[in-house]
C-alpha cells in the first residue's frame, strides 16, 4: 500500500503527491523529464541558427562573394534539426509520461475501488455514491491529465528559463541582466494578481458560487417532476436562475481581477527588447568594437521573443498547479479513511450459532445516539430468529452488523463462539448470506450474477440454484435464457423476479448463516408466492436471522425479537408474545388492521 | 443564422459579441507587430553602417525606442480591450444558455424527469455550458483572430518579396493536410475513448451500487472483473489515442517549422545572387521565427474543437426535445374517458387498444401483474407522455389540447418515490399550495397524521429536511406527500399504493391520511394488495397492455378470470409463514 498516505509522515499535496503516486513508473516519469528538458533546450536551436546565419552574413558584408554557403547552408540544417529535436524529443517525453499517467491511473482506479469496501459501510451512505463515483471518474482522471501534460510541460518550463538565463548571460552578462529585468517585471505582474487578498476572496466567492448553481440545477431536475405536478414552476425556476446570476456575476468579477494584470504580463513578455535597446544604445555609443557590439546586440533582439514562449508556458502551468491540489485532496480524503483492523490471527468459528453479547451501535460515533444499546441474544443453528420492530428500531443495523459492514462500539458479535473481529474477511463472508430489500443486479449475463455467490460454480450447479429458487422457469423464457445480459434492451426483469435471482445466489452460495431482509411484500401475486417457496429452500438446516414487516410471516418463527428504538424490548414465541400483551401484541393489532383496509370514497 | 453561430449554438446576441471579440483578438494580434517592426527598424538602423561603414544614427534609435514604448502601450490596451471582450461575452453568452435551457426543461413533458440518467443529464448542462464558456473566452476568439492575422501578414509579407513569403507559408497548406487527413481516424480514436470511458465510468456507478454484495461475496477491487477489465480497456485505448493524435500533431508541427530552414536556404541563395536585400532578408528571418507560434497553438487546439461537436450535441438534444403543447382550459366535470388508447414508450406497445370510462367521484382501481401497463395507464391520464393512437379525455375535452400545467392542476399524484426538498419541513408540505398560510399546512400535516413526527423533530415545521429527506422513513416521507396532495385539493387522485413494507404502525397511519385524502374525489388507484380495493366502484384488470376484465369486486370474482386467480393466489400468499 505503498500508494496511501503513511500517517508519520506529513502529507503531500499537488505535485509532491502525485509523484508519489506515479512512484511505481519511476523510469518512465524520470524519461519524461529529462526529454522534455532536452526538447526545452532543443527549442532554442532555430532561433540560434538564425542567429549564426545572420552573423556570417554580416561578417562578409559587403562582399558577398566571401559567404561560405557551404556553412550559410549548414545554418539552414542546424535550425532544421534543432526543430526535429524538439519536436521528437517532446513527443517521447508526452508518450513516456501517458505511459506512466495511463498506468498510474489504473492503479489509482483499483486501489481506490479496494479501498472503499475495506472501510466501514457506513461511510457509502454519509459520502454519498454520487461523490464516489465523481471522485473515480473526475478528481483521479485529473492525475492522469497533471501526469500526463502538465509534469513534462512543468519540468520544460523550469529548463527552459535556466539555459535561456544561461545562454542570456553567456555572450553578454549586461544584456543579459537587461532581459532579467523584463523576465522579472513579468513575473511581478504575473504575482500581483495572483497574491493580492482581494483575488483569493473572489476565487473563493467564485467557487462558492459554481458550487451553489451546481446544486441549484440539480435540485431543479431532480424535483421537477413534484414541482410540476403541484404547478410551481415558476417559482423553482427563479431560484435557479438567482443562482446562476450569482455565479455569473463572481465569474465576471474574478475575471476583471484580472484585467490589468493578464494584459500587462502579456505586453511585457512581448516587448522585453524596449530593455535591451537603451542598454544597446549605452554601450553601442562607447564601444570600439563596432561589429562585435552590433552581433550581441542583435543576437538579443533576435532572442528576446522566444522569452515570451516560454513565459507564457509558465502563467498555464501555474493555473493548472491550482486546481490539481483540489483534486488530489478530494481523493486522498477517502483514501485517508482506516480500514476496518483486519486480523493478523485469524481464527475459525466452532459452530454456527450467532450470539450478540451486550451489543451498543452508533452510526455517528456520537454515543447519545445509539442506534442499538446492550442488545443480546442468540440464533441457534437449525433456527428461525425473527426481528420486528418499528421503522427505526435497530433491525437492519443488527443484519448488517453481522456481516460486519460496520465495527460495533460495545460488545461483541461472535459466530460459533469467535467475535467477528477475529476472523478473516473472506472467512466471515463464507459463513454468512445476505438477501438485501434492496436488490441489485449487475449489468452481466445471469449466470454471471448468480454465480457471485461461487465464483467455482459450474453451469449445472447455477441451473439447480436458479430451479430451487424459483427461476428456472422465467430465465428460459428470456432471450439467451442464463446468458442473457441484465439490462438490455427488450429485458425487463420484475421485482419479484430480481429477487428470486437474489435468492439463487445465496442458494450457491451455501453459508450456514443466512440474514433476511423479507422483501417487497406486495410486487404481485403470484410473484410472491415464487419467493415464499425460494425462501423455504434458502433457509432448510439454517442459522436464519429475518427481519420481518409482515408479522403473519413469522408466527412460526423459534424466536422472536422485538426491536424498538435500539433496545431489545421482548422476546419469545409468537403466541407467547401476543398473549403477553405488551409491544408485540401492540404491533399485531395494527398489523392485523392495516391488512383489512380497504380504499373506498366515502367519508370515513 | 451563418453556420458558425449554429455550430457553436449562440444566441444572436453572442453571435455578435463573438464577432466583437474576434475583432478584439485581431486588434491585439496587429499590435504585438508593432513591436516586431520596431525590431526590424533598429536592425536596419544597426546593420547599415556596419555594413555600408559611416556612424550609428543614435538619435533614431532613441526615437525607435519611443516609438516602441508608445507600440507596447498599444499593445497593452488592445490586449486589455480583448480580455474584457472576450470574457464578458463569453459569460454573459453561457448566462444566457443556462437561462435557455433551464426555461426550456420546466416545459418539457413529465416523462422526460422520469428517465434514469437525469442526474447525468444535469450534470452535463452545467459541465457543457462551462467548457462551452472557455471555448468561447480563450480558445475561439483568438483561434479565428490568429487565422486572420497570419492571412494578412502573408500578404504583406509578400508585397517585400513573394518568394521568401512563399518560403515561410508553403508549410502551412501541408501541415494542415496532415490533421485534415487524419481527423478521421482522430475523431475515431477519439469516439472509442469516450465510449471506453462511459464503460469505465457505468462499471463503478455498478460497483459502487452494488457494494454490499460485492462485500458480501469478497469481490472487492480488481477481483471485481468487469470493472477491472473496463479500466484495462480504457488505459489501452488511451494509449492508443494518444499515440495516433501524437504522432499526427508532431508531424504536422514538424512540417509546418520546416518553413525556418527552408526560408534560411533561399534566402541565403537569393542574397549571394543579389536579389535580395540584407534587411528585407533579416525581417523574414525574424518573422519565421515567430509566424509558427499562433498557428501551432491553432493546431493544438483542433482537438478541443472536435470536442466542442459532442458539447453542442448534447445541447440541442435538450433544447430541441419537443415542449408539449396545449391551450390552458378549464373543465367543469371530472368524468375521464379513455377511447382506444395505444401507447409505446418505443416501438414496442405497452398499452394496447384500452377503453373505459371513469366517472367523477368514483374509485377506480387498476390491478394486475407487473409490466401489465398500471402504471402507465395512471401516467397517460396525467399526460406524462402523449399517446400514439386514440383519445383521453376530462368533460369531454381531449387532454392532448390542454396545457399540461392547467391539466396538472385538476389532479395530485400520490406515487410511491416521493421526492423531498433540501428545505424545511412547513415548505416541504406548503408545495401543494404556495399560498396557504402556516396554520393551514399544519392543518393538512395533522390530516395527513404527519404533526405528530414533525413536532418531534428538532426544530418541529422549521427543521431542514436535508438531501432528499433521507432521515425520514418510507410511512413519513408517504404521509408528507398525502398532506401535499390534502393543501392541493385537486379534484382528481393519482395514488400508487405503496409496494415497499412499512411497518404495520406506519402502513395504518398512511391508510388512515389516504382515506381522507380521497373522500369525494375522483381516485384512480394503481393497487398492489386485491383486498385493498375490493370496496372500490370499479376495477379493470390488465395483463400485457390489454384491459382484460372489468367490473366490482363480486362481478369478477363470478367471472372466474385472471382476477379472481391472482385475488386466491395472494390470499394463500398472505397466510405464508417462516
Amino acid at each position: 500500500m505503498s500508494k496511501k498516505q503513511s500517517k508519520e509522515t506529513k502529507p503531500k499535496t499537488g505535485l509532491a503527491r502525485c509523484m508519489e503516486l506515479a512512484s511505481d513508473r519511476k523510469v518512465l516519469v524520470f524519461l519524461a523529464a529529462v526529454l522534455s528538458s532536452l526538447a526545452a533546450i532543443a527549442s532554442f536551436i532555430p532561433y540560434i541558427a538564425v542567429y549564426f546565419m545572420i552573423r556570417s552574413i554580416i561578417s562578409a558584408f559587403p562582399d558577398l562573394g566571401q559567404l561560405d554557403m557551404g556553412k550559410v547552408m549548414s545554418y539552414g540544417w542546424m535550425a532544421l534539426a534543432g526543430i526535429i529535436a524538439n519536436i521528437l524529443l517532446y513527443f517521447l517525453a508526452i508518450f513516456s509520461s501517458h505511459m506512466a499517467a495511463f498506468g498510474t491511473l489504473y492503479d489509482l482506479k483499483v486501489l481506490f475501488a479496494d479501498h472503499i469496501t475495506k472501510i466501514p459501510l457506513g461511510y457509502h451512505l454519509t459520502i454519498g455514491s454520487g461523490r464516489l463515483r465523481k471522485i473515480m471518474d473526475e478528481n483521479i482522471e485529473s492525475v492522469e491529465g497533471f501526469i500526463a501534460h502538465q509534469f513534462p510541460d512543468f519540468i520544460a518550463s523550469i529548463t527552459a528559463p535556466i539555459v535561456m538565463v544561461i545562454i542570456l548571460f553567456a555572450v553578454d552578462w549586461r544584456f543579459g541582466l537587461a532581459s532579467l529585468v523584463g523576465i522579472l517585471l513579468a513575473f511581478v505582474a504575473e504575482f500581483i494578481g495572483f497574491g493580492s487578498g482581494a483575488m483569493k476572496e473572489n476565487m473563493a466567492k467564485y467557487q462558492k458560487a459554481s458550487e451553489e448553481m451546481n446544486n441549484a440545477s440539480v435540485e431543479y431536475v431532480r424535483g421537477m417532476s413534484v414541482v410540476k405536478a403541484f404547478n410551481q414552476t415558476a417559482s423553482s425556476f427563479k431560484k435557479l436562475q438567482e443562482a446562476i446570476s450569482g455565479y455569473t456575476e463572481w465569474v465576471l468579477k474574478f475575471s476583471l481581477g484580472w484585467q490589468n494584470c493578464m494584459p500587462a504580463f502579456t505586453t511585457i513578455i512581448n516587448n522585453i527588447y524596449l530593455i535591451i535597446v537603451p542598454v544597446g544604445i549605452l554601450l553601442g555609443s562607447n564601444t570600439s568594437d563596432f561589429t562585435g557590439f552590433a552581433m550581441k546586440f542583435i543576437f538579443y533582439l533576435l532572442f528576446v521573443p522566444a522569452i515570451a514562449g516560454v513565459l507564457n508556458k509558465i502563467m498555464y502551468i501555474s493555473e493548472s498547479f491550482m486546481q490539481i491540489d483540489g483534486n488530489v485532496a478530494r481523493m486522498d480524503e477517502i483514501l485517508n479513511i482506516p480500514e476496518m483492523p483486519e486480523t493478523s490471527h485469524p481464527r475459525r468459528p466452532k459452530g454456527e450459532d450467532v450470539a450478540f453479547d451486550h451489543v451498543s451501535f452508533t452510526y455517528t460515533g456520537n454515543s447519545e445516539e445509539k442506534a442499538l444499546e446492550d442488545v443480546s441474544f442468540t440464533a441457534k443453528k437449525g433456527q428461525i430468529t425473527a426481528i420486528v420492530g418499528p421503522s427505526g428500531g435497530g433491525k437492519s443495523t443488527i443484519a448488517n452488523l453481522i456481516s460486519r459492514f460496520w465495527d460495533v462500539s460495545d460488545g461483541k458479535i461472535t459466530i460459533g463462539g469467535v467475535d467477528v473481529r477475529d476472523m478473516a474477511q473472506d472467512e466471515l463472508m463464507r459463513q454468512v448470506s445476505f438477501v438485501f430489500q434492496d436488490i441489485f443486479l449487475f449489468k452481466q449475463s445471469i449466470l454471471d450474477n448468480i454465480r457471485m455467490g461461487n465464483e467455482n460454480a459450474t453451469e449445472e450447479q447455477v441451473i439447480a440454484a436458479a430451479k430451487a429458487a424459483q427461476c428456472h422457469d422465467f430465465i428460459s423464457k428470456l432471450p439467451y435464457d442464463y446468458h442473457t445480459v441484465v439490462g438490455t434492451k427488450g429485458v425487463h426483469l420484475s421485482g419479484g423476479e430480481r429477487q428470486r435471482i437474489a435468492i439463487a445466489r445465496a442458494i450457491i452460495k451455501d453459508s450456514p448463516i443466512i440474514v433476511l431482509d423479507e422483501a417487497t411484500a406486495f410486487s404481485d401475486p403470484e410473484n410472491e408466492y415464487l419467493i415464499q417457496k425460494a425462501f423455504e429452500k434458502l433457509m432448510q438446516g439454517k442459522t436464519v436471522i429475518i427481519i420481518a414487516h409482515r408479522l403473519s410471516t413469522i408466527r412460526n418463527a423459534d424466536k422472536i425479537i422485538v426491536m424498538e428504538k435500539g433496545h431489545l424490548v421482548e422476546t419469545g414465541k409468537h403466541d407467547e408474545l401476543v398473549s403477553a400483551g405488551g409491544r408485540y401484541a401492540q404491533m399485531w393489532d395494527h398489523y392485523t388492521e392495516a391488512i383489512d383496509w380497504k380504499i373506498s370514497g366515502k367519508a370515513v | 443564422m451563418s453556420k458558425l453561430q449554429k455550430a457553436l449554438f449562440l444566441s444572436d446576441k453572442g453571435y455578435k459579441d463573438l464577432k466583437k471579440a474576434v475583432f478584439a483578438c485581431t486588434l491585439t494580434n496587429l499590435a504585438m507587430l508593432l513591436p516586431f517592426c520596431v525590431t526590424v527598424m533598429i536592425f536596419s538602423e544597426i546593420l547599415t553602417p556596419a555594413a555600408n561603414g559611416g556612424s550609428v544614427q543614435w538619435n533614431h534609435i532613441w526615437m525607435l525606442w519611443g516609438a516602441g514604448i508608445i507600440s507596447a502601450l498599444l499593445v497593452f490596451l488592445a490586449a486589455k480591450n480583448d480580455y474584457r471582450k472576450t470574457y464578458i461575452a463569453s459569460y454573459q453568452e453561457s448566462n444566457a444558455t443556462r437561462l435557455r435551457i433551464a426555461d426550456h426543461l420546466r416545459k418539457l413533458p413529465m416523462s422526460f424527469f422520469n428517465t434514469k440518467d437525469l442526474s447525468e443529464l444535469t450534470t452535463n448542462m452545467m459541465a457543457d455550458c462551462s467548457s462551452m464558456e472557455s471555448l468561447l473566452s480563450s480558445t475561439i476568439p483568438p483561434l479565428i483572430a490568429n487565422g486572420i492575422t497570419v492571412t494578412i501578414t502573408c500578404i504583406l509579407l509578400a508585397f517585400f518579396d513573394w518568394r521568401l513569403a512563399l518560403c515561410v507559408f508553403c508549410t502551412v497548406p501541408i501541415a494542415f493536410l496532415i490533421i485534415w487527413l487524419s481527423r478521421k481516424r482522430q475523431i475515431k480514436l477519439f469516439e472509442k475513448q469516450v465510449d471506453a470511458k462511459l464503460e469505465a465510468s457505468d462499471q463503478v456507478q455498478e460497483y459502487l451500487e452494488g457494494m454490499k454484495i460485492i462485500k458480501s461475496c469478497g469481490l472487492s477491487g480488481s477481483r471485481f472483473k468487469t470493472l477491472d477489465h473496463a479500466l484495462l480497456a480504457m488505459k489501452k485505448i488511451a494509449v492508443k489515442a494518444e499515440m495516433a493524435v501524437g504522432v499526427f500533431m508532431s508531424s504536422a508541427s514538424m512540417v509546418l517549422q520546416a518553413g525556418i530552414g527552408i526560408t534560411i536556404f533561399v534566402g541565403a541563395v537569393l542574397l549571394t545572387s543579389g536579389q535580395i536585400e540584407l534587411i528585407p532578408l533579416l525581417m523574414f528571418l525574424l518573422m519565421a521565427t515567430r509566424i509558427y507560434g499562433p498557428i501551432l497553438s491553432i493546431l493544438a487546439n483542433l482537438s478541443s474543437l472536435l470536442n466542442l461537436n459532442v458539447v453542442t450535441t448534447r445541447m440541442r438534444t435538450l433544447l430541441t426535445t419537443p415542449a408539449m403543447a396545449g391551450e390552458e382550459k378549464t373543465v367543469e366535470n371530472c368524468d375521464i374517458e379513455l377511447s382506444h388508447v395505444t401507447f409505446a414508450y418505443n416501438q414496442d406497445d405497452v398499452i394496447r387498444d384500452v377503453s373505459c370510462k371513469i366517472p367523477q367521484g368514483s374509485v377506480t382501481a387498476l390491478v394486475g401483474p407487473s409490466g401489465s401497463g398500471k402504471s402507465t395507464i395512471s401516467k397517460l391520464i396525467a399526460r406524462f407522455w402523449d399517446i400514439q393512437k386514440g383519445t383521453i379525455t376530462v368533460d369531454g375535452k381531449d387532454i392532448k389540447t390542454m396545457e399540461p400545467e392547467s391539466l396538472m392542476s385538476y389532479m395530485s399524484f400520490v406515487f410511491q418515490d416521493v421526492t423531498l426538498f433540501n428545505d424545511t419541513v412547513m415548505n416541504n408540505i406548503r408545495i401543494g399550495n404556495p399560498n396557504a398560510t402556516d396554520e393551514q399546512v399544519i392543518a393538512a400535516a395533522k390530516a395527513a397524521y404527519c404533526d405528530e413526527f414533525v413536532r418531534e423533530m428538532p426544530d418541529g415545521y422549521q427543521t431542514i429536511l436535508g438531501e432528499n429527506g433521507s432521515t425520514l422513513s418510507g410511512g413519513e416521507r408517504q404521509r408528507i406527500s398525502i398532506a401535499r396532495a390534502l393543501l392541493k385539493n385537486a379534484p382528481i387522485i393519482l395514488l400508487d399504493e405503496a409496494t415497499a413494507s412499512l411497518d404495520p404502525e406506519n402502513e395504518v397511519l398512511v391508510q388512515k391520511a389516504i382515506a381522507k385524502l380521497v373522500e369525494g374525489k375522483t381516485v384512480i388507484m394503481i393497487a398492489h394488495r386485491l383486498r385493498t380495493v375490493v370496496d372500490a366502484d370499479q376495477i379493470l384488470v390488465l395483463e400485457d397492455g390489454r384491459l382484460v376484465e372489468s367490473g366490482t369486486h363480486s362481478e369478477l370474482m363470478e367471472k372466474k378470470g385472471l382476477y379472481q386467480r391472482l385475488y386466491h393466489i395472494q390470499q394463500e400468499s398472505l397466510g405464508w409463514a417462516v
